[in-house]
């Protein structure tokens, strides 16, 4: 699996039951906008990644870094980056 | 998610952090009805966890904690947040809150002194009428409270999309559904003279343009070893000005 499916995967997860977009998850997608991603859901979706790629990934920390603007248009290529520079 | 067994309810809660040896830990309660540990977790709570192991937890019925039909009010929140603290073994810590989670947290410093060691109380509303959002509340109506928040936080609950029309039922839940409306409704207000038994040292957060303003005034000259900082911000300050705030926490507890 890729970064990206592994991640995609773990957004299915937390979305769960209320997943109802038919749109792929993309490197483009966007966290606020296209997937409506509740605070207390990117809290658990940290922590599965937290799980899947190990402490090494230290989400909350590069988030905690960046300015109220930036994580509101996160996207999903922009985490996939972040965890593959930390994994190399 | 990681919960525990607290006063029969499965409360969530995330650990930041791990702290030097013999670090005293740090727990963030957050406020009622909109919020939830992520604007504690998302924060100021990782610039604190630099240098202690921090907890953030949801309250009973928000968040990812268990929902609960009643005990909504302080007594009830302060036996949680006690019932957490044993449940994860943490003898003596520093308490933060935001809100109604500030007025928790000082009821368990007030109750249990010695298990906390240092006290931050964030735009603790006393009395809890002062709020002027609480009449926004006590309508139970969920367009009336959504008409006191600001534009940014309204914003969240009335796009019409899956978030906000999570957010709005969530909110109407705990309004219609609950015992909370009630709960807050009979929270008085506490007495000069208990304020000014706090034992702990006890840093004040306060915005300049919030309606609770004056209390920080009220609280600095009666719990003996206070400082009051107020901020520009309204009553949603852990939020709106969260690294200011999460700088002014870490200061006061590593000094």
């Amino acid at each position: 699996m890729t970064t990206l499916t592994t991640v995609a995967s773990l957004i299915h997860e937390v979305i769960g039951e209320d997943w109802d977009l038919e749109e792929e998850i993309t490197l483009e997608t966007t966290f606020s906008d296209d997937l409506e991603l509740e605070s207390i859901e990117f809290v658990a979706l940290a922590e599965k990644m937290q799980v899947t790629f190990g402490d090494d990934v230290d989400f909350v920390g590069w988030l905690s870094e960046k300015e109220l603007d930036e994580v509101i248009h996160l996207k999903v290529g922009d985490v996939v980056e972040f965890i593959d520079a930390c994994r190399t | 998610m990681p919960h525990v067994v607290a006063n029969g309810l499965e409360l969530h809660h995330q650990l930041l952090g791990e702290g030097g040896e013999g670090a005293i830990p740090c727990v963030f309660a957050h406020g009622l009805l909109i919020d939830n540990l992520s604007s504690w977790y998302f924060g100021a709570a990782p610039l604190v966890a630099t240098s202690r192991p921090v907890i953030c937890y949801d309250l009973r019925g928000h968040g990812l904690s268990s929902h609960a039909a009643d005990g909504y009010d302080v007594a009830t929140g302060a036996n949680d947040l006690v019932a957490l603290l044993d449940a994860l073994e943490l003898e003596r810590v520093d308490l933060a809150g935001q809100s109604w989670g500030a007025l928790i947290c000082l009821r368990v410093a007030l109750e249990r002194p010695e298990r906390v060691r240092r006290l931050v109380l964030c735009e603790a509303p006393l009395p809890p009428s002062r709020l002027e959002e609480m009449a926004g509340v006590l309508s139970a109506d969920t367009d009336d409270l959504l008409e006191m928040l600001p534009e940014s936080l309204r914003e969240a609950f009335t796009s019409g999309k899956r978030r906000a029309i999570k957010a709005a039922s969530r909110l109407q839940r705990l309004l219609t559904e609950t015992s909370l409306v009630a709960d807050l409704q009979a929270e008085g207000d506490l007495p000069d003279e208990t304020l000014g038994s706090v034992t702990q040292e006890t840093l004040l957060l306060y915005g300049d343009a919030s309606s609770c303003r004056s209390v920080g005034d009220r609280l600095a000259g009666l719990i003996p070893c206070a400082r009051l900082e107020t901020l520009a911000g309204g009553h949603y300050l852990a939020l709106e000005r969260a690294p200011e705030v999460g700088r002014l926490i870490l200061e006061f507890l590593d000094g």
